[in-house]
């Protein structure tokens, strides 16, 4: 299926509930509204998109977004369906009756990013431990334990008022052999 | 199957997570009845490390050493793919000797990852020999390896643009003599394991899933190919110079672990002979192409995939322009194949685990990232 024919007749099915679609290249690019991410994907299911490459999220700061890389073994034209959820109770239709494959990456998108998937068999954290607090990659995300990344050896060259030249300087010191140490053992 | 039905007592077996043949810190909850099981869930989560967010927090350059902790068995291949996948945000082309740097590498490391999975494979099934056959021949991949790089595991060889070294004096006509003797030494794993009527007896019709099955859990690598499907992603969606080489795709059709070894062991020299392909066509030149010093791809996003020993590994990058990805996820090819894995062992019996288990060639470092 070409790129271009699946854009016009997703566009003819769903119309506004798609709102913004491009073809760039091999690839359709869309956006979905959540309301209609589960049928839009039953329907490229039922054109031969058979497999489910990737199902991940992100973190915009005013909403998330669930990202869908789909793609077929007969033909090259691959779909990359977005949906945005707002950041209060993201929750969205689970579309692992469609793809089993989304499984996993579900959970795995609910675990990091504290989407729900409704109808989802088995919803639980998978990656962190089940009483985990919070959702990581969540822009937001703050962690006492998270030691700030310093490149070393650069702070020097970074301009700094002269009052402040010390007193970071002295508490980063006794850090970098142990912290770099543990990490990388 | 037929004394699933039965009423007998229920049991909850837990498998791992400190066992030696979950290939690193994998649980297994197994419910079974008698010997046969009827559930298995896979807890995974041991070692994660949350990989995408420390991304989040480095440059562009700064992952690449990260990725070696991916799949640590084939760290040049987790280079390639991510190095690849920024290029292509960013437009670049990487210069001709460079690719074909790339490549070598790429499937020497191939085979170096299948030794040890067949290696290791034959450890889980009580065959010790095969194992440290194995070993000599990665030792030899290893040497070549420190000899370009300087390291033995985690090369962090690839660069955003090409290649930081060329290879050293000597080096192909090391590698070609590798590969001389390599190819001697194939017959020699099927005398120990695929010959063996035990060995295929053991592994004959265990751990099957069906084809329709396989694309509907997203599998990929070598789990597709064992289930008659074509699908390798150097030749259906090729990236790098792929195009370029003439190799097989080893296909079998028994779904089962059987099969997979078939496939790996196949593979092996498919990889072999692209790398003397390769090495017979290394042109000369640079080896690196004109990048800016702090790399800043345009804003947008790209999900590129490529073809690693154990299926297909993709790269989703989201930039804002800045010199650090906004997000940056890992599609692991093992995190998927091993979702399939309950299915696979719905049915069989409990000394099958390891077996079916090790035919799925897991590296956890990926799966929990």
């Amino acid at each position: 299926m070409k790129p271009e024919e699946l854009l016009e007749q997703l566009k003819q099915k769903f119309g506004d509930a798609i709102t913004e679609g491009e073809v760039k290249g091999a690839e359709v690019c869309l956006t979905a509204a959540p309301g209609a991410s589960w049928e839009v994907c039953r329907f490229l299911r039922d054109a031969g998109f058979e497999y489910l490459n990737c199902l991940s999220g992100a973190d915009w700061i005013s909403r998330l977004e669930v990202v869908y890389d789909i793609s077929s073994l007969r033909h090259s034209t691959k779909v990359h369906l977005r949906v945005s959820l707002g950041r209060e109770n993201p929750s969205v239709r689970s579309v692992t009756d469609i793809w089993r494959a989304a499984n996993w990456h579900e959970r795995e998108c609910y675990d990091l990013f504290g989407v729900r998937f409704e109808g989802h068999p088995d919803h639980r954290r998978i990656l962190l431990p089940e009483d985990w607090v919070g959702f990581p990659l969540r822009k937001d995300y703050r962690d006492e334990r998270m030691v700030p990344y310093t490149d070393y050896g650069m702070e020097e060259k970074a301009p700094k008022a002269e009052g402040e030249k010390a007193a970071p300087k002295a508490a980063a010191a006794p850090k970098p052999p142990s912290a770099s140490g543990a990490a990388g053992s | 199957m037929d004394r699933i039905g039965e009423t007998m007592e229920e049991m909850y077996v837990n498998m791992g997570p400190q066992h030696p043949s979950t290939h690193g810190v994998l649980r297994l909850l197994l419910k079974l009845d008698g010997e046969y099981i009827t559930d298995c869930v896979p807890y995974v989560g041991y070692l994660h490390r949350c990989h995408e967010k420390i991304g989040e927090n480095r440059t562009y350059t700064q992952i690449i050493p990260y990725t070696d902790r991916l799949d640590y068995l084939a760290s040049m291949s987790m280079n390639f793919g991510y190095v690849l996948t920024v290029e292509r945000l960013m437009g670049l082309k990487v210069p001709e000797r460079a690719e074909y740097m790339r490549v070598i590498l790429a499937e020497l490391q191939r085979i170096a990852s299948h030794l040890i999975w067949l290696g290791t494979f034959g450890l889980d099934l009580g065959n010790f020999t095969i194992f440290i056959y194995c070993f000599r021949e990665r030792e030899m991949i290893l040497d070549l390896f420190e000899a370009v790089s300087g390291q033995r595991l985690n090369y962090s060889f690839y660069r955003i643009g090409g290649m930081p070294m060329d290879f050293t004096e000597n080096w192909v006509a090391d590698c070609q003599s590798f590969l001389a003797w390599f190819k001697q030494k194939l017959p020699e794993y099927d005398a120990l394991m695929g010959d063996n009527v035990l060995f295929q007896k053991r592994v004959q019709g265990i751990g099957v899933i069906a084809p329709e099955m396989a694309v509907d859990y997203g599998l990929s690598g070598p789990m597709i190919r064992s289930c008659g499907i074509r699908w390798d992603l150097r030749r259906n969606d090729p990236y790098s110079i792929y195009d370029r080489f003439e190799f097989e795709i080893p296909v079998y059709e028994g779904r089962d672990v059987w099969a997979r070894y078939l496939v790996r062991r196949r593979e092996m020299a498919e990889s072999a002979r692209i790398v003397e392909h390769a090495l017979a066509q290394l042109p000369a030149g640079d080896i690196m192409a004109k990048v800016p010093k702090s790399i800043k791809p345009p804003a947008g996003q790209i999900y590129c995939r490529t073809e690693s020993p154990r299926g297909e590994l993709g790269f989703y990058l989201i930039s804002d322009g800045s010199t650090k990805p906004y997000r940056y996820k890992v599609r692991s090819p093992a995190f998927v194949n091993l979702s399939a894995v309950p299915e696979m062992l719905k049915g069989c019996l409990v000394a099958d685990v390891v077996a079916v288990l090790g035919s799925v060639d897991i590296v956890l470092g990926e799966v929990d990232r």
